[in-house]
């Protein structure tokens, strides 16, 4: 029974290396990229090599107590982001401005129609963009939106949306810029940005961003990132991250489909790890009020849940 | 392409333990082993399949019992390909459609995973291959999804069915499967909503489109980046649903496929095409033998595959 229990034990590197890679096999089964994985194992190692357990603690225990720390700590941001309070500040003198980006059929437009209604909900007047000018039927997707989120509104006695538009085939940046000072003229709040899907590894449509970073000038850039993705969203959250030029880089993700993978949430652990970029938002679901802010403790509870 | 990498990665273990003058010992093999799991683990296979796929591996070449002179060599690079090849090939014949009579495609996935567009470079396929293709609507959920459909059916010219004010899924299936059934075409594929299996009503809603429309193939398509989860969802989509077939997209990205992968082993399914890009021509047959000779031919493990 007390076969594990060493409390008090000086623990050495030869210690830990079986737990740790249990450790590691059980974030990989939680859909961590390996490389996160075994980076956090690591520098777990590093920190515990020469420590005492304390009393009647197995190493497991040690160990998932400062894994437990450790992603408690990678998760929560630095400075936390008040979205409300930024736009508080710019409103009046001119419209906020954020853009959505990501890899085709994450969920870009659908997570941007329900910030949208968050924002709504807190009396805003909010411009919507576009700028997937390539994908059929993204226009009309947004222009669905923007109508049942007017029809919510009216009946909400909440802010006001409208849609910006200029149809398929035309230049994403210039429509982006024109929207920003469309929405400048009248009265705008803020301005969200959608943008057409694009492969992380197609260098054409990714130096794209950076001219579209340029023109639009948004306050915020946010990715959209897929709980459903497996070690792909590294390397998405690299390369998007390094595509708007230098001085610029992406302000936060948004992690949709969370409601598709149960506890199974590790992507949202890769994507930190890969960039340092925090998650502001977790999508939830299909409808505009699934959509919630990141709390760091029911993530890692999900990630060390056996 | 979609697991090359991965078949790189494996072909150069092999390679590096084989190498005439390496030492072919216990220790040396455990070595390989880790590095081909490593790479599948990377690669978004199922965890639990890349540790049976190493039980396997071990118990086939098996140092201890293995009588001297034996080729080693043979035997490791024999094990790891008939692995590999379980991985990818389920011994499934997918259906064949027959020109001159309706053939029902139902496509099922997840959100956003390209069964829209799927469905059309599809119909343009068989199309250019002289079957009288067309495509049905049945998403009445997505914002935009019948313009989205609409639009690529009219840039390939292919006739199309779908509803701006029905609601009911089931009910717009059903009219436009028996609508271009009187028209006589020989492929009528039917596009859906993407759905999960944590959503009850979803499941129950597909199961009842596909009553109603009783296809003679449901293909689920998969994005070649899916992680983990991929093995549970198409357990999940099997069971309700009974897929015959997958298609893979994406695969134009740098996800190494291994989680659509894992799908196919847990549902025994073959994978019958692979989406290549966002446009309309940007689909490929798959068939998984020569895959694997392709995957093999990189490395000199091409002598094995018995003809
Ligand atoms: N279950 C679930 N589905 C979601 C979520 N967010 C988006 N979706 C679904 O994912 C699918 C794709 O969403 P879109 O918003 O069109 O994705 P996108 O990134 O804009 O796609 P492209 O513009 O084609 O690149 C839709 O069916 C959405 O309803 C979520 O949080 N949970
Ligand atoms: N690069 C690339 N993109 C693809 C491929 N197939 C589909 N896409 C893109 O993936 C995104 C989603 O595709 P859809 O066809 O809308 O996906 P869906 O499964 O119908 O989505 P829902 O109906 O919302 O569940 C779009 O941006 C497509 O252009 C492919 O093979 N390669
Ligand atoms: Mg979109
Ligand atoms: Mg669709």
């Amino acid at each position: 029974l007390f076969r594990n229990v060493v409390g008090g034990k000086t623990l050495t590197a030869a210690d830990l290396d079986g737990p740790l890679k249990g450790m590691e096999d059980h974030l990989l089964k939680k859909n961590v990229a390996r490389e996160a994985a075994v980076r956090l194992c690591e520098t777990l190692q590093q920190d515990l090599v020469g420590t005492k357990t304390s009393n009647f603690t197995s190493i497991e225990t040690t160990i998932r107590a400062a894994m437990d720390r450790a992603l408690r700590k990678m998760l929560t941001p630095t400075t936390p982001l008040d979205l409300l309070h930024e736009i508080a500040a710019t409103k009046g003198k001119r419209p906020y401005v954020i853009s959505i980006v990501g890899v085709n059929g994450v969920g870009k437009s659908t997570n941007l129609s329900k910030i949208c209604f968050f924002l709504l909900q807190n009396k805003l007047r909010v411009l919507i963009a576009a700028g997937d000018t390539f994908r059929s039927g993204a226009v009309e997707q947004l222009r669905v939106h923007v109508r049942n989120l007017q029809e919510l509104t009216a009946r909400q006695d909440a802010g006001a949306v409208d849609i910006y538009e200029r149809g398929y085939g035309k230049d994403a940046a210039h429509i982006a810029r024109d929207a920003v000072t469309y929405a400048a003229s009248n009265n705008f709040d803020v301005v969200l940005i959608d943008t057409a899907g694009r492969r992380h590894n197609d260098s054409r449509l990714m130096s794209s961003l950076e001219k579209f970073a340029k023109l639009a000038n948004p306050d915020k850039i946010l990715m959209v990132g897929e709980a459903l993705v497996g070690t792909d969203s590294v390397s998405q959250a690299r390369n998007f991250d390094a595509a708007f030029g230098p001085g610029r880089r992406l302000d936060g993700f948004i992690i949709s489909k969370c409601d598709t993978v149960g506890d199974m949430v590790g992507t949202l652990v890769s994507m930190v790890h890969a960039t340092g970029i925090p998650v502001l938002f977790l999508g939830t679901g299909q409808h505009y009020n699934d959509l919630r802010v990141l709390r760091p403790e029911t993530v890692v509870e999900l990630l060390m849940r056996p | 392409m979609v697991l090359l990498d991965l078949g790189r990665r494996i072909n150069a273990a092999v390679n590096d333990l084989t190498r005439p003058g390496s030492s072919l010992d216990e220790k040396a093999f455990e070595v390989m082993v880790k590095e081909i799991c490593n790479a599948l683990m990377e690669a978004d296979v199922n965890i639990k399949l890349v540790s049976n796929l190493r039980k396997s591996i071990k118990k086939t070449v098996n140092f201890e019992d293995m009588a001297s002179g034996t080729n080693k060599k043979r035997l490791i690079q024999k094990a790891v390909f008939d692995e590999l090849v379980k991985l990818v090939d389920p011994h499934a014949e997918p259906f064949k459609p027959k020109k001159g009579r309706p053939n029902v495609i139902m496509f099922v996935g997840l959100q956003g995973a390209g069964k829209t567009t799927t469905c059309t470079k599809l119909a343009r396929w068989y199309n250019a291959r002289g079957f009288r293709s067309c495509l049905v609507c049945a998403d009445t959920f997505r914002a935009g999804a019948f313009d989205q459909l609409k639009q690529n059916a009219t840039k390939a010219k292919i006739p199309y069915y779908g509803s701006l004010t029905q609601t009911d899924p089931v009910q717009v299936a059903r009219e436009g499967v028996e609508k271009f059934k009187k028209e006589r075409f020989d492929i009528i594929i039917v596009d859906t909503s993407g759905r999960h299996r944590q959503e009850q009503d979803l499941f129950d809603e597909m199961v009842q489109i596909q009553n109603a429309v009783e296809p003679d193939e449901t293909i689920m398509v998969l994005d070649a980046s899916i992680g983990q989860s991929a093995e549970s969802q198409a357990r999940a989509f099997k069971d309700a649903a009974h897929f015959g077939a997958i298609i893979i997209t994406k695969t134009d990205g740098a996800a190494s496929g291994g989680g659509a992968i894992s799908a196919v082993a847990a549902t025994h399914t073959p994978i019958v095409f692979i989406g290549t890009g966002e446009h309309m021509l940007d689909l490929e047959r798959f068939a998984p033998q020569p895959f694997i000779s392709k995957l093999l031919g990189m490395g000199d493990m091409a002598g094995l595959v018995e003809h």
